[in-house]
């Protein structure tokens, strides 16, 4: 395998077409996005069980931005990190679910189903509530 | 270009003093590294190293491996993400013991950044774990094809940043690497 060019094409080449593939699939199966006005409701459940909701017309397409409009214009607020599956939600209304001191972490929940997708990557709808749940791994 | 691993990985029948430090600095270059680059998602010299690692300090890297996870572990906690180190970076060590008489800096590019790309599908596995044991086969694969989907254009970053650093350091790293092996035998 000294240097032949070969097994470098051949690398080559499947790398790039395992590369269309995925981009194939991605485009194929990401998430839809709606444009335009949307009414939806953010709700936050804290650790103490209680339930605040925020209504808000918006146009974002992804609900990160939502919740960024909502930080701006209530009191409601969030925290988190970007990892490389999207934002982490660490912190929501001053409450911080940490993971590694006791298991908790925010669970998305959309329309009472649990989330498929991170806060920067879960399209949004008109009409659907999107609920944030302090959670303790069982 | 010559590679003098094969001489200096089957000198030594049993870890001596010299073999734990080596291992301990080789773990040390991937943890800072990784440190170093931790602000970059998905951009990382963790394979770089380990694959380097394989082709010139041979069987060592097989302590390598387990005390890098462990002490990944450790610090940030075990939680589903160690998980899937236990088996991706072990594969990766496997994958370039495969290739080790390649010597040509593209191919190991190529190779590196196919690992980058797969990292994600690889990954998804425990997903797929999870959701078997909740509703089963279908569920299963749902949970680990959604998973795997939602990261794709960090594998297309972590495939590409893979590729350009091997292909930048390859060639430097490998004449440094000889030279170190080449001053210790010399040495003995």
């Amino acid at each position: 395998m000294k240097n032949n060019k070969k097994p470098i094409i051949i690398g080559a080449v499947i790398l790039v077409a395992l590369i269309a593939v995925f981009a194939v699939v991605y485009s194929l199966n990401k998430p839809a996005t709606s444009a335009g006005s949307k009414q939806i409701t953010i709700e936050v459940t804290g650790s103490d069980g209680l339930t605040e909701d925020y209504t808000l017309s918006t146009d974002a397409e992804y609900l990160r931005q939502a919740m960024d409009e909502l930080a701006a214009g209530t009191e409601f607020s969030y925290e988190g990190t970007d990892s490389e599956y999207g934002l982490m939600v660490e912190t929501v209304n001053n409450e911080k679910a940490d993971y590694v001191t006791d298991g908790a972490y925010w669970a998305l929940y959309v329309n009472g189903e649990y989330g498929q997708y991170g806060a920067d990557s879960q399209p949004v709808a008109n009409g659907d509530t999107y609920t944030w749940t302090y959670e303790k791994a069982q | 270009m010559k590679r003098l691993s094969k001489d200096y990985s089957t000198t030594k029948k049993r870890f001596s003093i010299l073999d734990i430090a080596q291992i301990g600095i080789m773990v040390a270059v991937i943890e800072v590294s990784k440190f170093a680059l931790s602000g970059l998602p998905n951009v990382e010299l963790t394979s770089f190293w380990l694959i380097m690692f394989t082709l010139y300090f041979g069987w060592r890297i097989v302590a390598v491996v387990p005390v890098f996870i462990l002490i990944e572990g450790a610090f940030y906690g075990m939680h589903l993400w160690w998980i899937m180190y236990l088996y991706s970076w072990p594969l990766l060590v496997l994958i370039a013991w495969l290739f080790r008489k390649n010597t040509s800096a593209i191919l190991w590019a190529v190779i590196s950044g196919f690992f980058g790309l797969c990292f994600g599908a690889l990954c998804s596995i425990p997903y797929f774990v999870i959701g078997f044991s909740t509703g089963g086969f279908a569920a299963g694969i749902r949970a680990a094809v959604t998973w795997w989907i939602t990261g794709i254009p960090w594998d297309f970053v972590h495939c590409a940043g893979n590729f350009v650093i091997m292909l930048v350091l390859y060639k430097p790293i490998s004449q440094a690497m000889k030279w170190a092996i080449r001053s210790n035998l010399n040495s003995n």
